[in-house]
């Protein structure tokens, strides 16, 4: 049976989007966030260009759908994530979503992210990529990835390195994050598999352009995700 | 007598003034500054007796006494190495922590900006 996300649905999800010098892209992002009825926590990781403007800007045209945080200094995209995490607690919503801050994620794709929230079959969603579409160093990348994960975290899931993710707030608040970086991403998906969280995974768009291409998981980050879960073990 | 047994005695006195002026200071503890003037120590010794270095060598089953030292500073530096990685981990997460708190506390108003 097909759920619709009603507005109250929409009303009682924050989308939490950590933000580093994304000054050129994330006005779009917010404003097709919040003319989807969508609420917001926006981190900014201490951005060196003029981000935390733009996001002040946003707020003032949807003043009652954007909370603001900023980090200090740069932190990465985990430290980010989890401060939007903590600070969405304080809100008591029903459903929680995180998302890219640079475009490479389409709005439209929310409603179906929360959609196994909505229905109550699932407390966590994992927003799945399309690889065939990927360039090719970006899907060697996830796909050794996906290979770690299962080996260290012993979970297998399609797109381990999806910054798309959903979950409700009871999930929320049983799962403990402690990732600096990237390797949130398969930390998300550690604790949601060890805490027993049943999690779905839903087809995402990704929207490739060269500047959301030069972030993410590429080679680089594969190797400190590595060394990180390597450590992790001990 | 080389240059070598005179020099690192003399940088290895002012090393072991250094590491108890930080213990004096508080800013190190009586342990470590004892571990670092042992280490300390054995340097002036094998300076000033290069012999020596080939008794404790032959304890270990090494040969050569420049062998042993060459394997004791490695491990040494590699303990070292060790121990700046985790403080420097552990202060990272502080900082990490501290970060947060702020933020957290700080939530960013339009009133901010209006300021």
């Amino acid at each position: 049976m097909e759920y619709d996300v009603t507005v109250e649905d929409k009303n009682q999800t924050y989308v939490v989007l950590p933000a580093y010098n994304e000054s050129t892209r994330i006005r779009p992002v917010i404003e097709a966030i919040a003319e989807k009825g969508y609420n917001m926590v926006i981190v900014n990781d201490g951005s060196t260009d003029n981000t935390l403007e733009v996001i002040t800007e946003c707020k003032r045209k949807y003043p009652d759908k954007i909370h603001i945080y900023s980090l200090l200094i740069n932190r990465g995209v985990g430290v980010a994530t989890q401060t939007g995490f903590d600070a969405v607690l304080s809100f008591s919503p029903k459903y929680v979503v995180s998302m890219d801050s640079d475009g490479q994620h389409s709005a439209d794709d929310l409603d179906n992210v929360i959609r196994p929230l909505v229905s109550g079959e699932f407390q966590a969603v994992i927003g799945v990529r399309p690889f065939d579409e990927m360039p090719f160093t970006r899907n060697f990348a996830n796909n050794v990835m996906n290979l770690l994960t299962r080996i260290f975290y012993r979970v297998n899931v399609t797109d381990s390195q999806t910054g798309f993710r959903a979950i409700t707030y009871d999930a929320l608040k049983k799962i403990d994050i402690n990732a600096k970086g990237y390797l949130i991403s398969s930390e998300f998906i550690r604790e949601v598999n060890d805490n027993n969280i049943p999690f779905a995974e839903v087809p995402i768009k990704t929207i490739y352009t060269p500047e959301t291409q030069a972030k993410g998981t590429n080679a680089k980050e594969a190797i400190k995700i590595f060394i990180q879960m390597v450590r992790h073990q001990f | 007598m080389l240059l070598y047994s005179i020099l690192f005695p003399i940088i290895s006195v002012i090393a072991i003034v250094l590491f108890l002026i930080r213990y004096l200071t508080e800013r190190q503890s009586l342990i470590t500054t004892i571990l670092w003037a042992i280490l300390w120590l054995f340097v002036i010794l094998f300076s000033i007796f290069p012999k020596a270095s080939e008794n404790f060598a032959r304890l270990f089953g090494i040969t050569r006494g420049l062998d042993f030292i060459i394997i004791v500073v490695f491990v040494v530096l590699f303990y070292v190495i060790f121990r700046l990685f985790s403080k420097l981990d552990k202060l990272q997460d502080d900082v990490n922590k501290i970060v947060k708190e702020v933020a957290l506390s700080n939530e960013i108003t339009l009133d901010d900006e209006d300021e």
